[in-house]
């Protein structure tokens, strides 16, 4: 374990997520601990419904929880209301979705261009080209997402991701709206980068050779941890 | 699918999407459609019914045949057969007889019926109160103008003759319907019955007579008998409409029917566009609903179906509130101004909801109907993949049939269809204008990005990003600001005008026929009074003859012959002072270097009709004498400003050695009417016409049509505000969608409000400049087509319109983006 790995990039402690439904109080999460290194891989699994999509915006502080804290490179976002937690979500985190969310009227280039320009970065079109480029879209700069195939969508949306060089990347069922062909070559990229930048991956996923690629597994059920496999 | 459960499923999903507050701005703009345009529509028809009412009633009838000889009968019967109602009266020059004294008046001989429109005036001696007559003379009786019983020295009681026929007067005749149209130069009136014509042996083979048959009756007859009659007639009839029948008005009247007009044209357009934004936005929105349906099998027919029945459900909904709402309005703002507006009894039944009915579902066939109709063709597909569109819509479908629909409707309103192209054509290249220049403001302004701070320069890249949107943005502000823009100045130069063209000092009464030896003795008595006195004009009658050295008949136009102007002697003058309601079109106007200069300057519309043109001839007889003069100058008139005014004005020297009377016209309350009859006394000859009441009316109705113009005013406003509001969350869905994804990547709510102000600031810069541009062309060619005002250019607004057009959209932007900042990031992986 280098040193490195000893950085705690991700915590939570008493993580708990319950909403207000037509029958009552809802538990979706309950009593969430985890914690994540820095440049280490970890799978959240778990069938539909277990809470893995919650657990995710919590942990990338999307949203709060009903208790229970989560910290982020030491930041703990409970303290922080949502300006601080955008802030730092623009420093330190990258998203991938499964429905790759690139805005529509704007061209590849531009959408990676998008984390680059909220930063203030004035190489913001100088970046975004070279990582288009590093995702083997250079020649498809000034097309706009549905001009692109749907692997070509989810490379602009890595792009975009590792754009900011990220501490941290969440990613939401990342291949979930891929062929098997088309998501293996996003992963072999999506790892590609993580190890080129050092980056945390914390990954969502159903996909159990996905998640096998990860140094670990945390398995929900009923929005429960029921195991926390390392594979390392 | 049955069309019982059909039409089942299409209301649920309508109660659906109105829970949803889908509807609603789509719901708000078709009834504000509908009741902008029928409350209106029915204010005009009523105004406009009131005023040819008021118009009769001054004509005394809605039509007059005159005649230098009696009609063939069949005329007279085929108006019976039309449903109108008919009187004959006889008009003669003829010399009054008292003792030695004679008097040249012009006797009129009516029946029982006589007047069919409006009522005669009497009092019981000169210059005291009058009051309304619903009698006419007895036989044997006369009734005459105070001018007659001055000059004779006669009061009432004390007989007269005319012809052979000795005749009793028995009361002062202050006002006659009919009169009013001929006031200058006219002897004055004496009125008999026409039992006693035959009696005073006046009408002789050769004398000079005037039949007039007087016609009332509702339009549909009237119109019917006029198509009739036209063609029956030889250049000797006339037939005066009631619309020549009140020229003080006319122009006024006719100002403010447009007004209404393009208050109704305005209303259409701006519903249509607020319509038509919000459909677009509820067709995108039930792409995914529609795809779904597809998938679950429904045809593309019947999925049509479904949408057209929810389409005529909301239209009969949204039309009955709105027809009702605009009735009402309409209703009660005309009872509060019955009193003093010629407003005729609201058409009762089931009209005005028709018309509200048709109106809104022209609308929504006009507008909605094409964005609907694209979502039959989502494919069923986009269930698993959401970035598949339906075809757009043929973009000659959606625009064709929006034109189609604003011309139908605004054809339907006023029933004007050089209004209606010339509104259209404006429209069509205005859009196109608009589109050009929003896209080279968005582009200038881009190239200037690095001169901006981070917030202007994200704003703009965010409006040139979604430059289609923005630009429809940018063309829907604009044209709500340019709406709103017309329709507020228009509004202020007609009330300004209207204040200004009769002010409280207004003169009221006109003093003609003043010996040049009188004049000045006349000027002082007024002055006594504190009466102060126009200018005085000469006065000779002359009659023009000559066209460069053509005879007029044989120089003018086949429809001119008959002209007026050509069959009387016209009232001539002498001045260098040009009136300041006139203005010189052609030529230049006279000045002292002119002096015995044979020049004279012609009144622009007579030389119009006549075809008189700069630098012609023309040929007059005065007296015995002729008279050629070239022509100097083509002058516009107001006539309805209540001052002396001259077909023809010559310099001094011209005629000065010709006999000549004087005029005059001057302000006189009505606590000082006793001075009329000293005045009287004192210089017989001297002939007062008194307009006090045409005039008091003509200014209460200005005053009132102020009102009107002032609630359409408001409506359009109103109608303006919803463009906008519709415009403003036209954007929204995006704007909360990409909120959300800006969250995610970290921006924080400072960022993105900057943002969104920035934009809004810009587009709504863009639609001020937009706008104002728009606003310009459009009155400028309203000025000067339609309304006959002075367009003058206003560069203040150019600077006032994109600021107030920023500061608002900007303000209201960012209001209504609020929603969007604080929009939780977790909306993306929730849609995933």
């Amino acid at each position: 374990m280098s040193a490195n790995q000893k950085i705690i990039r991700v915590a939570a402690s008493g993580l708990c997520k319950r909403v207000e439904t037509a029958n009552g109080l809802l538990d979706i999460l309950l009593d969430i601990e985890l914690k994540i290194h820095a440049a280490e891989s970890v799978a959240i699994v778990g069938v539909s419904g277990s809470g893995k999509s919650t657990l995710l915006g919590l942990l990338a502080g999307l949203d709060l929880p009903s208790s229970g804290e989560v910290h982020l490179d030491g930041n703990n976002l409970s303290m922080l209301d949502e300006d601080g937690r955008a802030e730092i979500r623009s420093r330190l985190v990258g998203f991938v979705f499964q429905s790759f969310q690139l805005l529509p009227g704007l061209t590849a280039l531009e959408n990676v261009m998008l984390p680059l320009e909220l930063a203030g970065r004035n190489d913001a079109r100088e970046r975004a080209t070279q990582l288009l480029a590093r995702v083997g879209l250079d020649a498809r700069l000034t097309h706009y997402p549905k001009q692109l195939s749907g692997g070509e969508q989810q490379r602009v949306a890595l792009a975009r991701a590792f754009a900011i060089q990220p501490a941290i990347l969440f990613a939401d069922e990342p291949t979930g709206n891929l062929d098997s062909t088309t998501g293996k070559l996003i992963i072999d990229l999506l790892f590609e980068l993580n190890a080129e930048q050092g980056t945390t991956l914390v990954l969502v996923t159903h996909d159990e050779s996905l998640a096998n690629r990860c140094d670990r597994k945390i398995r929900l059920d009923a929005g429960r941890v029921v195991n926390g496999i390392d594979h390392s | 699918m049955k069309t019982f459960l059909q039409w089942r499923l299409a209301l649920r999903l309508l109660a659906r999407d109105w829970r949803a507050g889908e509807l609603r701005i789509l719901f708000i703009a078709l009834v504000l459609a509908v009741a902008a345009t029928t409350s209106i529509s029915f204010m005009t028809d009523r105004l406009a019914r009131g005023m040819v009412n008021q118009s009769a009633d001054f004509l005394g009838a809605d039509i007059i045949l005159k005649s230098p000889r009696p009609v063939n009968k069949t005329l007279l019967r085929q108006a019976s057969a039309f449903n109108l109602q008919t009187t004959e009266s006889l008009q003669f020059a003829s010399m009054v007889v008292s003792g030695d004294a004679l008097q040249l008046s012009s006797v009129r001989a009516v029946d029982e019926q006589f007047p069919l429109r409006g009522k005669m005036r009497t009092a019981s001696a000169s210059y005291v109160s009058d009051s309304e007559t619903h009698s006419i003379p007895l036989p044997g009786e006369a009734w005459a103008a105070p001018a007659i019983l001055s000059r004779l020295n006669l009061s009432t009681g004390d007989s007269v003759t005319v012809g052979s026929l000795s005749l009793r007067i028995t009361r002062v005749l202050t006002f006659e319907p009919g009169q009013a149209g001929e006031v200058f130069g006219v002897s004055p009136r004496l009125l008999i019955n026409r039992i006693d014509v035959p009696a005073t042996g006046v009408v002789q083979p050769g004398s000079r007579l005037t039949y007039q048959y007087l016609f009332a009756g509702d339009k549909t007859g009237l119109d019917a008998y006029h198509t009739w009659l036209k063609p029956q007639l030889d250049a000797s009839h006339s037939v005066i409409g009631v619309h020549e029948g009140r020229r003080a008005l006319g122009a006024a009247l006719e100002r403010a029917e447009r007004y209404l007009g393009l208050g109704i044209m305005i209303a259409v357009i701006l519903a249509g566009v607020a319509i038509a934004i919000v459909v677009r936005r509820y067709s995108e929105r039930h792409l995914d609903v529609s795809a779904m349906l597809r998938c679950l099998g429904l045809s593309q027919q019947a999925l049509l179906a479904l949408y057209l029945m929810q389409l005529v459900v909301l239209g009969v909904a949204a039309s009955a509130v709105g027809g009702l709402l605009g009735w009402l309005m309409q209703a009660g703002l005309l009872a509060v101004l019955s009193d003093l507006l010629p407003v005729a009894p609201s058409t009762t039944g089931i009209q005005p909801f028709l018309l509200g009915f048709v109106t809104g579902a022209a609308m929504l066939i006009g507008f909605a109907l094409p964005p609907v109709m694209r979502l039959k063709n989502v494919p069923p597909l986009r269930v698993l993949r959401r970035d598949l569109l339906p075809m757009p819509g043929n973009a000659w479908m959606v625009y064709g049939f929006a034109i189609g629909t604003v011309f139908f409707l605004i054809w339907r309103y006023t029933d004007d269809i050089k209004l209606v192209l010339s509104a259209m054509l404006g429209a069509v290249v205005m859009a196109l204008a608009l589109f050009i220049v929003g896209f080279a403001l968005l582009a200038v302004t881009r190239s200037l990005q690095s001169h901006m701070g981070v917030a202007w320069r994200f704003g703009l890249n965010n409006l040139w990003r979604r430059r289609q949107l923005s630009l429809s943005q940018i063309s829907a502000f604009g044209l709500a600001f340019m709406a709103m823009l017309v329709i507020a100045l228009v509004r202020n130069e007609l009330i300004s005008t209207w204040t200004q063209q009769l002010p409280a000092d207004t003169p009221n009464h006109f003093a003609v026929n003043i010996l040049p030896e009188q004049a000045d003795a006349v000027q002082q008595l007024l002055a006594s009074h504190d009466i102060e006195t126009t200018q005085l004009y000469p006065m000779i009658r002359g009659r023009l003859v000559t066209i460069n050295h053509q005879p007029v008949r044989t120089a003018v136009s086949k429809e001119a012959q008959g002209d007026n102007a050509l069959n009387r002697e016209l009232n001539l003058t002498w001045t260098l002072n040009l009136q300041k309601d006139n203005k010189i079109l052609e030529g230049r106007w006279l000045n002292s270097g002119d002096t015995k200069q044979p020049f004279v300057s012609v009144e622009s519309r007579l030389a119009e009709r006549l075809g008189i043109e700069l630098n012609d001839e023309l040929g007059f007889t005065i007296g015995a004498q002729q008279l050629q003069a070239r022509v100097l100058n083509i002058r516009s008139v107001q006539w309805d400003s209540f001052r002396p005014n001259f077909y023809m004005i010559f310099p001094p020297g011209v005629l000065d050695n010709l006999p000549s009377t004087y005029m005059t016209s001057f302000y006189m309350p009505a606590e000082k009417k006793p001075v009329l009859g000293e005045l009287v006394r004192a210089y017989p000859a001297v002939t007062l016409i008194e307009m006090d009441l045409v005039l008091a009316q003509a200014q209460r109705i200005f005053s009132q049509i102020s009102h009107i113009v002032e609630y359409v005013f408001a409506f359009l406003l109103l109608a303006g505000l919803i463009v906008l509001y519709a415009a403003l969350t036209a954007s929204q869905d995006e704007r909360l969608y990409e909120g959300a994804l800006m969250r995610t990547l970290g921006a924080s709510s400072k960022q993105l409000g900057q943002a969104h102000l920035a934009e809004f600031l810009l587009l709504g810069f863009f639609a001020g400049v937009l706008a104002i541009m728009g606003t310009e062309a459009i009155l400028w060619v309203l000025y000067s087509q339609l309304l006959e005002l002075d367009y003058n250019f206003n560069p203040l607004l150019w600077i006032i319109v994109p600021l107030a057009g920023a500061l608002f959209i900007g303000a209201a932007g960012y209001w209504s983006t609020r929603k969007v900042k604080h929009q939780s990031p977790m909306l993306l992986l929730n849609n995933s």
